[in-house]
């Protein structure tokens, strides 16, 4: 028995010195990476990541992916700690937090030389990454708001084109509502699991559309307390408080769960959810851009981006490598848009695969309309308070002046901060 | 002979209390130091820490969310702790029994303490969901209206505090027990004898006897109301409209999704200082009363 060992350990200790054929020489550049999808999304990114490594052999991406609630704190920590992976996915509205700390690094000399053609993307969603005319990070998708239709429910109340304009909106809400008792839309406006974040992403839209940005130019005060604001205040609450076309007190996982078991005519949500709707059988829908309510189209987008972190010693080779990742990643967009997103780059939307994806063409150019939320760390809190506020203000029928008045003090009190 | 003992003893009181105090000091005693210089800063992480006195406290002061968040995490500790000690208590008196259901009883009504928070909180989210929850389900079965558990402002905190009861009365319930069995039985027979009833056992026997283990359930449950959150932050999200925001929900995020640092350990001190001066207060009383 004693011999047997003996032997064994010999046959170990020669089978780790003698070299296993030509592979060592020629190891893969080992490229770490982060990325916050989880559920459904993270299982197209990793299919994604997977044929990556499979299609070349000079480089191989290794992950962890960390639980979304506590990405960004994960992120910044090891930003703080330059320990941060090679390359890390980031929604585009975090960049004004990192940027100015000076832990990531602008991209564009990279690009150029990597080979990326920059021209081949959405210039709206690429410019949003630029901070003082500098890219810092490459757009993945975008993933704008826009508005589902249940064709069934439309054509039940005899409605044969999809709304427009705001009266368009409300009128065809509301005889559909008549017509099939069905609900009109299904807009969450109260927070439950999930802050009712569809009013602002409404708001901020068509703030927008009247081209007024929910901040004055330097992001120093709120810009809504004024006429654009009114009018975009007045529609929210009009459709709970007026027409009663969306039940007060809906909640997000409730507003997409009558959608999608055929309750509701009209939806608005992130292009996120077009999957799980395909999933629903019987459920007979259109998803298209946000309508210009208030006429020009805008729509809010939340953008997946890639970025890289500074490191304590520059890898000019892992760079280069991470920039190869990235130009094939956006380059094969279309397998990412089966998750629901618009792929970025005009190469990716004009192939036969995302073509013949069913829906996403409806949608793909919304990618044209989307804008950027203002460039400033604050704006995670701003977001929330303007939530707070505008689901307060609906939730107890307050008039534009009061409404507008106190949600512009509570973000300017956030702004001089 | 003697000292070389006491020597020997000292060094092993040390030596085998060495691995708790490493984690503890690392853990909970530098931490807090570190939290209150950081109090005194400026800092998101990235940034270089700048010095700003007494800024973070006097904003804390100003600051309406800080203040409402205050009142909320106030009024959770102010009913849910009487109601979470008092059930505790009668789960304890049931299942302190030595009969097979006391069994069944202790081990039902631990079961949920052992549950993590996120899951609780996923739970009671499901079963008070609007539309598709259990509870309303069950209301509108027999014929009464919804009701928004979570979405509606004059609810959502008694909601919360039902969550919380089924989770941790378990816990109150275990010391009490522990206590409870500690009572010698002779004063039972002796008052029973004496022809006493079972309310004057329990109001002149049990409660008088228990009046240790209820001052350590009393803080302990003081404590852990006022560090309410993960349940907070899984059921409403603080919400609706932050009437449900809690005081170390608002730290949370000021803290990691804001990354106001300096701001947000300011706020965890004020809360520690409360917490510490309430507890103090409390085990006061409890030397003045023993005298």
């Amino acid at each position: 028995m004693k011999k047997m060992t003996g032997l064994a350990m010999v046959a170990l200790v020669l089978a780790s010195i003698v070299p296993i054929g030509a592979q060592s020489t020629q190891k893969p550049l080992e490229i770490t990476f982060w990325s916050l999808f989880t559920g459904g999304d993270g299982e197209f990114f990793d299919a994604m990541v997977k044929e990556f490594n499979a299609s070349q052999h000079e480089i191989v991406m290794k992950t962890d992916t960390v639980k979304f609630d506590d990405y960004y704190t994960k992120l910044t920590a090891a930003l703080a700690a330059k320990t941060a992976p090679d390359v890390v996915v980031m929604h585009q509205d975090r960049l004004s937090t990192f940027v100015p700390n000076g832990v990531l690094l602008p991209l564009d000399a990279y690009a150029q030389k990597a080979g990326i053609d920059l021209a081949s993307f959405e210039q709206a969603p690429l410019n949003n990454c630029r901070i003082d005319n500098k890219l810092y990070a490459i757009p993945l998708d975008v993933h704008p708001l826009i508005m589902y239709c249940n064709l069934d429910l439309f054509a039940k109340a005899g409605i044969t084109k999809l709304p427009e304009s705001l009266s368009e909106l409300f009128s065809t809400a509301e005889t559909i509502q008549k017509k099939t008792g069905a609900e009109g839309i299904a807009a969450d406006n109260t927070t439950a699991t999930y802050k009712a974040y569809t009013l602002t992403r409404m708001f901020l839209s068509m703030l927008m559309e009247q081209g007024v940005t929910v901040f004055n130019a330097d992001n120093t005060k709120a810009n809504f307390n004024n006429e654009a604001g009114v009018k975009a205040y007045q529609a929210l609450s009009d459709m709970v408080n007026k027409y009663k076309v969306t039940p007060k007190g809906l909640d997000y996982d409730s507003s997409v769960a009558d959608f999608k078991l055929g309750k509701a005519a009209i939806h608005f949500n992130g292009v996120w959810v077009t999957g799980l709707f395909e999933q629903q059988p019987g459920l007979n829908f259109i998803a298209v851009k946000f309508p210009a309510l208030f006429g020009k189209n805008a729509a809010w987008a939340g953008s997946h981006t890639f970025a890289i972190p500074v490191q304590k010693t520059i890898d000019e080779k892992k760079i280069m490598g991470a920039m190869k990742f990235i130009d094939w990643m956006t380059n094969h967009g279309y397998l990412w848009a089966k998750a629901g997103h618009v792929p970025t780059r005009k190469t990716a939307v004009n192939t036969p695969e995302f073509k013949a994806l069913p829906h996403r063409s409806d949608y793909a150019d919304a990618a044209k309309y989307v804008f950027s939320t203002p460039a400033t760390p604050k704006w995670p809190q701003c977001y929330d308070a303007i939530s707070d506020s505008l689901e307060e203000a609906i939730a107890n029928g307050r008039d534009a002046k009061t409404a507008l008045a106190r949600m512009e003090q509570t973000i300017n009190d956030i702004l001089k901060k | 002979m003697l000292s070389r003992d006491v020597d020997h003893k000292k060094r092993d009181i040390l030596f085998f209390s060495l691995p708790y105090l490493t984690v503890y000091v690392a853990f909970m005693v530098f931490p807090v130091v570190y939290g209150l210089y950081l109090s005194f800063f400026d800092w998101n992480i990235l940034s270089t820490k700048v010095f700003i006195g007494l800024k973070n406290y006097v904003e804390a002061f100003r600051d309406p969310e800080f203040l409402s968040s205050f009142s909320h995490t106030l009024q959770f500790v102010l009913i849910s702790t009487p109601l979470i000690i008092v059930v505790g208590f009668i789960m304890a008196m049931i299942a302190v029994r030595p009969t097979k259901t006391g069994k069944i009883a202790e081990t039902v009504f631990f079961l949920p303490y052992m549950l993590s928070t996120s899951v609780v909180g996923t739970l009671w989210a499901w079963i008070f969901q609007k539309n598709y929850g259990l509870a309303n389900q069950v209301l509108t079965s027999v014929g009464l209206s919804p009701v928004g558990w979570l979405t509606d402002p004059a609810v959502a905190m008694t909601s919360i505090i039902i969550a919380t009861l089924w989770w941790t009365a378990g816990f109150n319930m275990i010391l009490f027990s522990a206590g409870m069995k500690q009572i010698p039985e002779e004063i039972y027979d002796a008052a029973k004898i004496d022809g006493a009833g079972s309310f004057t056992t329990l109001t002149k026997i049990t409660i008088p006897l228990l009046k240790e283990t209820s001052l350590l359930v009393l803080v302990l449950q003081v404590i852990a109301s006022f560090k309410v959150f993960g349940q907070v932050y899984v059921m409403t999200g603080g919400g609706p409209y932050g009437t449900t925001r809690v005081l170390v929900q608002y730290v949370y995020k000021t803290g990691f999704s804001y990354f106001r640092l300096g701001y947000a350990s300011a706020m965890s001190i004020i809360l520690f200082v409360v917490i510490l001066l309430v507890s103090v207060i409390q085990l006061f009383r409890k030397s003045d009363n023993t005298q």
